[in-house]
């Protein structure tokens, strides 16, 4: 009991403590409405919580202390009930029920407006370990990095493609599930620029913790400049290294499974490689995208991320340099 | 002395004493069966759960692999709730209803036996999994179509889905037994409103059961035809729905959170009267508070859903009814305090567990009442804010609740106390390290960690709580060691206790500790809810009981008690349906073999000579 207090004081102090390191996912800093409303409704929930944690424990305490036996206690009272106060217990409790579902209520429905008919619409696809990110509107494909214009509401329409995954990117909205042989749409109306962290949180299999994205909100213009350079045709190789990298592709094994527009791969079980290197990470945001982690990946899809469905041949040191090299020219 | 017949085998060879286990029908024998077995369960589960809190204690680090930890989290959540907690409910209803309602065993005690031996064979044909390329790893819940053969082509989730389908078997049998011992074989004058309140949730448990299996049932049976018979119901290529299987899972699930709580709650019911010399305050309001708790408790399923995306007017509506539970939760929590309010209570082991009970229970509730809120959840769901939550309910619930009845009715069935410093000693450090485990895991939820990770990275603020929340797990694995230890060494030389160490006032503080195999020499006459105390008080209510401690051992006049013959087959039947459930993962051979087994029991069961 005192153990309790004693852990609930200490959390409180830690929690203050916590707000001041970096929680890129938290849920506390909220950058959109719905983000909001919902940090809003934890914040008063639990603060109603806490008050009544603190008066019922207390009271228990209280309670032990006060009628603890003493020595030469006789039979205490022997009291069996008491109708009057069974019916005044229920009522604090359901008043205070009814209050959180009154302003529960109309978040959820908040929640649920379908965006107007100028919301931007995207295509998000859950795959085992990764996601697909297409803009029907632009013809652009992407994948683990979404990019969105700031101060405009997108329709998010989220897919799978294998098993159950969730879309989570905490500071813009809470989570909704990718349902394979479904759709389910929700609309982010991002209102600050910057990067936001997101994750998978449906458990999805083995590499499932790796299973990571982020998102890019950023001005119209800078949007549009993005989409532009994403429709391109990939880059072609500008030295002799990338070029034998274009060519590995196919010895390597990797144009069954990737497509790079503009040349002959077009495989569609990885991520969309055209401007792989416009990316600021690799592997569905586990890896910085840099030239080292681009070769380890190569080298060692397995050991990085254990389980993904990368699955290549060993490759020759000379087949990894070329196509580190090419893959780094992708932009 | 009564004398008892039953043919019982000879205990003084080693050969003879097992053989006296194997066949028992004896309800406080198979008691003890299922406490050991579940205890031992307890320990498999608490063991994965520290290799998995090791590999999260730091950032980036590589114990256990990805693929190892999905075994660990999805065994030990299956292992936690269906082969440790249920079956230490199912250990205490043997161990109590018949004492507690003064008949003198269950209706049924060779399907009792064979509840136990189902649930024996059922929970180590599931471990054998890691022996035999793979254990289950899709979760407890096992959400489709993860389960999918296409997804999982090892035996690992038949392993999973045949297992939990034998041990529902278990639990339906079980259920039935007590359901109609609880009606049918209570001691005369003991009402419905005369039984202890632990017999009370016991009723509502195995009633909950009863209806709750049925659609995880349901659910198996399905999967395994998607396994094995390439059907798709749970696969939307072939026009199946994987929504469904959370449909019925959580039909199942959440009642199955009620069937793990109910029992600890009628435990620390019948232990806070006797600790403070006081009746349970307000009686009915608390057993009708259970069976509406029970009874709301299935509509509330879809709360495990608000992320699927089922649309505003399901999530109100569930949200409404989930929230609706807080109600008759708090009631009982102020009915439990009102009981302590006033009277003279005496702080030992078994109280400070029930108290602890009903003060962490209280922290799983409120942030119960978090989670029922689709917005709130949509941010926390899948996170670690869930996994506190759960285990605030399960752990500071049902944990704390069950190992409060154990010290309390420990010295009932073994004649000892256990050492109460030490018990103190396990209650202070299970506090204590069961907080630091899980508060800071509330923390790791809001800050953005999801649940089922293998590992996480250094930079997001995770690593001062997950280093927390391991050594937490720690300490509560020292507290069970001490607990072990303590138990082991009480029994053989605890104080002794006498057979009314607590001045308790339900039936089986009438009796001799440990209990005659035939518990009451002569079968009470009840007139109010503590016959105990009402023939050690005098006064108002006297009556038969007190006759019967007084002179019912050595009543000349007792008729001769027949007990119960021991009886092979349960353990027999119980072997041919777990080899008819190898048929389906090693070789077709052992359908046939279970088969005949199972059979040839059956026919042995239906002969063999009524006791
Ligand atoms: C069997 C199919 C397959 C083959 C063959 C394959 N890949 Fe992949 N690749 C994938 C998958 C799936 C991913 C996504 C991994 C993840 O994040 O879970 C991926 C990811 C990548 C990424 C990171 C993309 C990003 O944005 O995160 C790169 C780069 C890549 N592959 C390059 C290659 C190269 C080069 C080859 C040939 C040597 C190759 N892949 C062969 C399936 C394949
Ligand atoms: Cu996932
Ligand atoms: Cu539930």
């Amino acid at each position: 009991m005192r153990a309790a207090l004693a852990a609930t004081t200490l959390l409180l102090a830690l929690t203050a403590l916590a707000a001041c390191g970096a929680t890129p996912q938290t849920t506390l800093e909220p950058t959109t409405e719905a983000a909001r409303q919902a940090r809003d409704l934890m914040v008063f929930v639990f603060w109603a919580a806490a008050v009544v944690f603190v008066i019922v424990e207390s009271a228990l305490v209280y309670i032990l202390i006060r009628f603890r036996r003493r020595p030469g206690d006789g039979l205490p009272a022997q009291t069996h009930g008491h109708t009057a106060l069974e019916i005044a217990w229920t009522i604090p409790p359901t008043i205070l029920i009814g209050v959180i579902a009154a302003l529960t209520i109309p978040v959820i429905f908040a929640n649920a407006q379908p965006a107007g008919a100028d919301a931007m619409r995207v295509r998000a696809i859950g795959h085992q370990w990764w996601f697909e990110f297409d803009y029907p509107e632009l013809g652009v494909v992407t994948a683990n990095e979404l990019h969105l214009p700031v101060d405009r509401s997108v329709e998010l329409q989220l897919e799978s493609d294998d098993v159950l995954h969730s879309f989570w990117v905490p500071r813009l909205r809470g989570k909704l599930d990718m349902v394979p042989g479904r759709v389910n749409r929700f609309t982010i109306r991002p209102e600050v620029t910057g990067t936001f962290q997101g994750q998978c949180a449906e458990f999805c299999g083995t590499a499932h913790a790796l299973m990571k994205f982020t998102v890019v909100v950023e001005t119209q213009a800078e949007f549009d400049a993005w989409a532009a350079a994403q429709l391109a045709e990939r880059t072609p190789p500008s030295s002799e290294l990338a070029r034998a990298g274009e060519e590995a592709m196919a010895a390597g094994g990797c144009v069954a499974c990737h497509a790079i527009r503009g040349t002959d791969a077009a495989g569609v079980l990885g991520p969309d490689l055209t401007h792989v290197a416009s990316r600021a990470h690799i592997a569905s945001g586990i890896l910085a995208n840099t030239p080292d982690n681009m070769r380890r990946w190569l080298q060692d899809p397995q050991g990085v991320k254990p389980g993904n469905l990368m699955t290549i041949p060993e490759l020759t040191d000379d087949q990894l340099d070329a196509l580190t090299a090419y893959m780094q020219g992708l932009t | 002395m009564a004398t008892v017949t039953t043919t019982a085998p000879d205990t003084r060879t080693f050969a003879g004493t097992a053989w006296s286990w194997i066949t028992t029908v004896d309800h406080k024998r198979i008691a003890v069966l299922y406490l050991v077995t579940a205890l031992g369960f307890f320990a498999l589960g608490g063991i994965e759960a520290l290799l998995m809190r090791l590999q999260l204690a730091r950032p980036d680090t590589d114990l256990v692999s990805a693929e190892r930890f999905t075994e660990l989290f999805t065994m030990h959540g299956t292992t936690m709730v269906f082969l440790a907690l249920m079956p230490l409910s199912a250990a205490f209803f043997n161990l109590l209803v018949p004492l507690m309602i003064g008949a003198r065993d269950v209706a049924f005690p060779r399907l009792n036996a064979l509840s136990y031996w189902i649930y024996l064979f059922g929970g180590i044909f599931m471990n054998i999994s890691f022996l035999a390329g793979g254990a289950p790893n899709a979760g407890w819940f096992g959400y489709a179509p993860l389960t999918a053969t296409q997804f999982e082509a090892t035996h690992a989730i038949d392993f999973w889905a045949l297992g939990l389908q034998i041990l529902g078997v278990s639990s339906i049998l079980a259920s039935i037994n007590f359901i109609v011992t609880i009606i049918n074989m209570r001691a005369p004058g003991m009402t419905l409103n005369r039984m202890p309140m632990f017999v009370w949730m016991s009723l509502i448990t195995a009633f909950l059961i009863i209806f709750a299996f049925p659609a995880i049932t349901i659910g198996l049976v399905l999967l395994l035809f998607d396994r094995y018979l390439s059907t798709s119901f749970f696969l939307p290529a072939g026009g199946g729905d994987p929504v469904l299987w959370q449909h019925l899972f959580w039909v199942f699930g959440h009642p199955e959170v009620y069937i793990l709580i109910l029992p600890a709650m009628g435990i620390v019911s019948d232990i806070l009267p006797t600790a403070a010399r006081k009746p349970l305050f307000g009686y009915p309001v608390v057993a009708y508070s259970g069976a509406a708790i029970a009874l709301v408790g299935f509509g509330v399923w879809t709360h495990h859903m608000f992320t699927v995306g089922l649309g505003p007017i399901a999530d109100t509506a569930f949200a409404i009814s989930t929230m609706a539970i807080a109600v008759p939760t708090g009631v009982k929590i102020f009915n439990w305090m009102a009981t302590l309010y006033g009277g003279s209570i005496s702080i030992k082991t078994p109280l400070l567990f029930a108290v602890g009970m009903v003060a962490m229970f209280i922290i799983g509730g409120l942030s119960g009442v978090m989670l029922g809120s689709p917005p709130i959840d949509a941010q926390v769901q899948d996170t670690y804010f869930v996994v506190a939550h759960l285990h605030y309910v399960l752990f500071g619930g049902t944990v704390l609740g069950l190992f409060g009845g154990i010290y309390y009715w420990f010295p009932k069935f073994t004649g000892r106390l256990m050492h109460e410093g030490w018990g103190k000693v396990h209650w202070a450090l299970m506090l204590i390290g069961f907080n630091l485990t899980f508060l800071p895991q509330h923390l790791l939820g809001i800050d953005g960690m999801p649940r089922r990770v293998h590992t996480y990275p250094a930079d997001q603020g995770f690593e001062l709580w997950n280093l927390l929340s391991t050594i937490g797990s720690f300490a509560i694995a020292a507290s069970l060691l001490i607990f072990a230890v303590n138990a082991l060494v009480s029994i053989r030389r605890g104080q002794p206790s006498g057979n009314d160490p607590w001045d308790g006032g339900t039936l089986e503080w009438t009796i001799p500790s440990p209990p005659p195999v035939y518990n009451f020499a002569q079968i009470p006459v009840v007139d109010g809810r503590y016959p105990a105390w009402d023939a050690k008080r005098g006064g108002g209510h006297t009556g038969a009981v007190a006759a019967a401690t007084a002179h019912g051992d050595e009543d000349e006049d007792e008729p001769d008690i027949h007990m119960p013959n021991p009886s092979y087959w349960p353990i027999v039947l119980a072997a041919g349906m777990v080899i008819m459930a190898c048929g389906l993962i090693f070789h077709q051979v052992f359908i046939l073999l279970g088969a005949v087994l199972f059979g040839v029991s059956l026919l042995g069961w239906i002969e063999e000579p009524a006791a």
